[in-house]
């Protein structure tokens, strides 16, 4: 393999990816840096000798849009810069030199029935339809399984074949299995520990160079694989042709065409499946990478002292992986294996005077392309850099100066149908739900049993319920975004405002549904794959202003100021985002540091949707949400519920009810805290029993200051007594201050159950914990300084 | 205070304990519990690949 040899300055023959200009086809020479940032790009292709095509700028001119082996790759102007190119036709590598052809190994059989279950693990990388195999495979009947917290999600669904039974599970999509991310992890410790009795590896037939990398990858781990060529039909309409018999025989592997979304060549592709388990009960010879004589010795040598460790782990062990590495603990020889992996892995970086990740992914790309060389045809008369079929609307929806404004109006066009049309259902939920407390309430004898039901459990659950069409609504809509290949572009869109924060542009469109209501908009951070973005964007969505939050605003925005309402209240949601940014900002610079993974995004071609597809997933995060959640929020409103309830004492009025309650002793109690923001023990109380959701902050205070319960922002004479009440040494509580004050206070402080619920779904309970502490803390902090500096003024 | 009554108190006592107990429950298991990492891999504390 003829490589050029460079030194850590950029040549003068060589220049970086991101002074390229639109248009230009450059070659990559190397990627610099190290870690995940490099390993990620690396896995994408960004292989010496690859060719790159810089298609576009975002409209707000970064990032940039790359096209490298057929895939259309986002990479921001910094990250592009650790990119070493060269001119498009400088000799100075050929890539297919690295092609070795492949080495034998012979595995013995193995009984596919000994754990009494036919097992098999859909692989392959993102958005390349595995879920949409999985769910034409299995129907609609999968069990979404959480893994880790909730960083990786894989499912698992049965079919028959041939009167036999089969596991399929749908494991997370990767591009590689090294140990880099929490979905190469997953995966690649899924294989290892339940070892499958078949790999079904889904491949996008489009574009075989990048996903047969993670073939590569699969065959060193010495189980039956077949492999799926997915979205045979887009390969056609593309005019290349492969030579499937072919590359079959070179990857050792049966390869069958398939076209997930409308079951063309399932059947075939699970038949092969089960030949492959059946073969495997005898020994068989199974095809791995030939990696060249140096590497293959080593690998020899090092499999001889280990030899129950497969050739996958012995070669990660070579190249210095932490987790293979880990498994060797327990070995007697341990230290002579590290040692003598050390001595090889140093012996190969000489001789190929690179990295040994560099290398190992130059030689399995270096396969992948002398494979693809001898059974694929690229369609002659496409140019290079030209791009392939299902990237025409890019034209129009990442256009430099139409991107913005059609981003918009989906966005509006999603928050509309979300919140208003889901409003109707909600309404009739909520009236469904008081028709059947009310019948309860009539059905039953006067007495704590019916309170219980009515006012906690019902009220309870229906505040549960209430959520649901948007819920439904709100992922029909992700999903169609999703899989039209559209979400991809948004975040292109506006990568540049969210970098800025600390944050991936992905981010927006959760924010965006937090002004409507902050569960569905927690449940909506899915989409982010980095599991940092997630936490950032988790913890920063309840500053964004609910819906629920706006009976409190306007109630108080109406009673104490006079002129310029308007912008009084736009002020609020101003403040809210303000603080939404810096605490994301706050955050990405401390403990919530960037992992550099995040910032490379593939772009798909854009793709038809299936109502299916959509209305699956869409029942699939209902279902969640009301088995998950509503445990969750019946204890905590059964506890809310008896907090103002108890102790009873005979004869009071509500008011004072609530005031003599546990509820009205705890108001009172944070008297001290609230009384230097201006607030009295009522306000205090209000802000309590707003925990359980925040339109109960006013119906709260028509309790306290009327006596009436069914309180709105209507309400006349609540308006009139919250200007009216005075202190008892005859000050007003209220004046404009105190009520700007306190609606800081509710923009801020913490969120409702429902969304802490959401919270410790998505991101754990230590951070449920650490926002009802921090989102309380900045809400007391800004109301206060706010009140005494407004004071002073 | 009636019979009635008191079963009432009783039973409406012992659903909000219940709940309680579930809300404690849950608290105390993340006290207990330790820092997991999160690559996925599964492996608990001794993980090696300590992310996040």
């Amino acid at each position: 393999m003829a490589i050029e040899q460079h030194d850590n300055k950029t040549t003068n023959k060589t220049r970086l990816l991101d002074n390229e200009p639109v248009g230009m086809t450059v070659q990559v020479v190397r990627v610099m840096g190290d870690g995940a940032f490099r390993q990620r790009l690396l896995e994408m292709g960004f292989v010496r000798g690859a060719q790159v095509t810089v298609l576009k700028n975002a409209p707000l001119k970064d990032p940039v849009e790359y096209m490298i082996m057929g895939s259309h790759i986002s990479l921001r102007h910094s990250e592009a810069a650790q990119v070493e190119v060269t001119d498009k036709d400088a000799e100075f590598c050929d890539m297919e030199d690295a092609f070795n052809g492949i080495v034998e190994t012979e595995v013995a059989g193995v009984d596919p029935m000994a754990d009494n279950v036919l097992r098999v693990a859909l692989v392959g990388n993102p958005n390349c339809g595995k879920t949409s195999l999985f769910n034409n495979v299995t129907g609609a009947k999968e069990k979404v399984g959480n893994y880790g917290g909730v960083t990786v999600d894989s499912k698992e669904g049965w079919f028959t074949i041939g009167g036999r039974k089969v596991q399929l599970v749908d494991l997370p999509g990767t591009y590689s299995l090294t140990e880099y991310s929490p979905e190469e992890m997953y995966v690649r410790t899924y294989i290892r520990d339940n070892r499958p009795d078949a790999i079904l590896n889904i491949v996008d037939a489009g574009n075989l160079e990048r996903n047969l990398y993670l073939t590569t990858q699969i065959m060193d781990m010495n189980i039956p694989m077949v492999i799926a060529l997915n979205m045979w039909d887009e390969l056609e309409k593309s005019g290349d042709k492969l030579d499937i018999e072919m590359m079959s025989r070179l990857l050792g592997a049966r390869m069958v065409p398939v076209t997930a979304y409308n079951g063309h060549g399932v059947k075939e592709v699970l038949q092969a499946t089960m030949e492959a388990i059946d073969e495997s009960e005898q020994e068989t010879k199974h095809h791995n990478v030939n990696y060249g004589t140096l590497i293959e010795d080593s690998l020899k040598e090092l499999g001889d002292m280990c030899p129950q460790l497969d050739r996958y782990t012995v070669l990660k062990i070579i190249e210095n992986d932490q987790h293979a590495l880990a498994l060797l603990d327990n070995q007697d020889n341990a230290a002579n294996v590290k040692i003598a992996a050390a001595e090889m892995r140093q012996r190969i970086e000489r001789d190929y005077n690179d990295d040994i990740v560099s290398i190992i992914t130059d030689l399995k790309y270096g396969f992948v392309r002398g494979a693809l060389a001898e059974a694929l045809t690229p369609n002659p008369d496409r140019a290079t850099g030209e791009t392939k079929p299902g990237y025409s609307f890019d034209r129009l929806l990442t256009n430099r100066w139409l991107a913005l404004p059609i981003l918009l109006v989906l966005m509006w066009l999603m928050f509309e149908a979300t919140f208003t049309l889901g409003a109707y259902p909600q309404e009739w939920i909520e009236k469904g739900v008081g028709l059947f407390g009310e019948w309860i309430g009539n059905a039953m004898p006067d007495g704590i049993l019916k309170d219980l039901i009515v006012d906690g459990i019902i009220a309870g659950v229906g505040g549960v319920l209430v959520f649901l069409p948007q819920i439904l609504i709100l992922f029909f809509f992700i999903s169609l975004l999703e899989d039209s290949g559209y979400m991809a572009r948004a975040a292109f869109i506006v990568d540049r405002i969210m970098h800025r924060v600390g944050l991936h542009g992905k981010s927006f469109i959760p924010y965006l549904i937090g002004f409507g209501c902050g569960v569905p908009a927690i449940m909506a951070t899915r989409t982010l794959e980095n599991r940092r973005d997630r936490l950032v964007t988790i913890l920063t969505i309840p500053f964004m202003s609910c819906s629920a939050r706006l009976p409190a605003y306007l109630l108080l925005v109406a009673a104490f100021f006079t002129a310029k309402q308007g912008l009084i209240l736009m002020s609020i949601y101003l403040i809210g985002i303000l603080v939404a940014a810096l605490t994301a900002i706050i955050m990405s610079k401390t403990f919530l540091k960037h992992d550099k993974t995040q910032f490379v995004m593939e772009l798909p071609p854009y793709r038809k949707p299936t109502a299916r597809n959509a209305t699956i997933h869409m029942w699939s995060k209902g279902k969640q949400y009301l088995q998950k959640m509503a445990t969750v929020i019946l204890a905590a409103s059964i506890i809310v519920w008896a907090l103002g309830y108890f102790p009873r004492h005979e004869g009071q009025t509500p008011q004072e009810q609530i005031e003599n309650s546990y509820m009205g002793m705890m108001g009172k109690a944070i008297e001290p805290v609230v009384a230097p923001l201006g607030f009295n023990w009522q306000m205090g109380v209000s802000v309590l029993t707003g925990a359980a959701a925040k339109e109960i902050v006013v119906s709260t205070m028509g309790v306290l200051y009327t006596g009436e319960s069914d309180a709105d922002e209507e309400s006349a004479p609540l308006k009139e007594k919250l200007q009216t009440a005075t202190k008892p040494n005859g000050e007003h509580v209220f004046d404009p201050i105190v009520a700007y004050s306190f609606m800081l206070f509710i923009l801020l402080y913490f969120p409702c159950i429902a969304a802490l619920a959401a919270i410790r779904r998505e991101a754990g309970t230590k951070w449920m914990v650490f926002e009802i502490f921090y989102t309380t803390a900045v809400a007391w902090l800004v109301s206060f300084i706010f009140y005494q500096v407004a004071r002073l003024i | 205070m009636t019979t009635s009554a008191i079963i009432q108190t009783i039973v409406v006592l012992g659903i909000v304990a219940v709940a309680l107990v579930y809300v404690l429950r849950r608290v105390s298991k993340t006290l207990r519990g330790h820092d997991k990492c999160d690559c996925g891999c599964g492996c608990g504390k001794n993980c090696k690949n300590k992310k996040f």
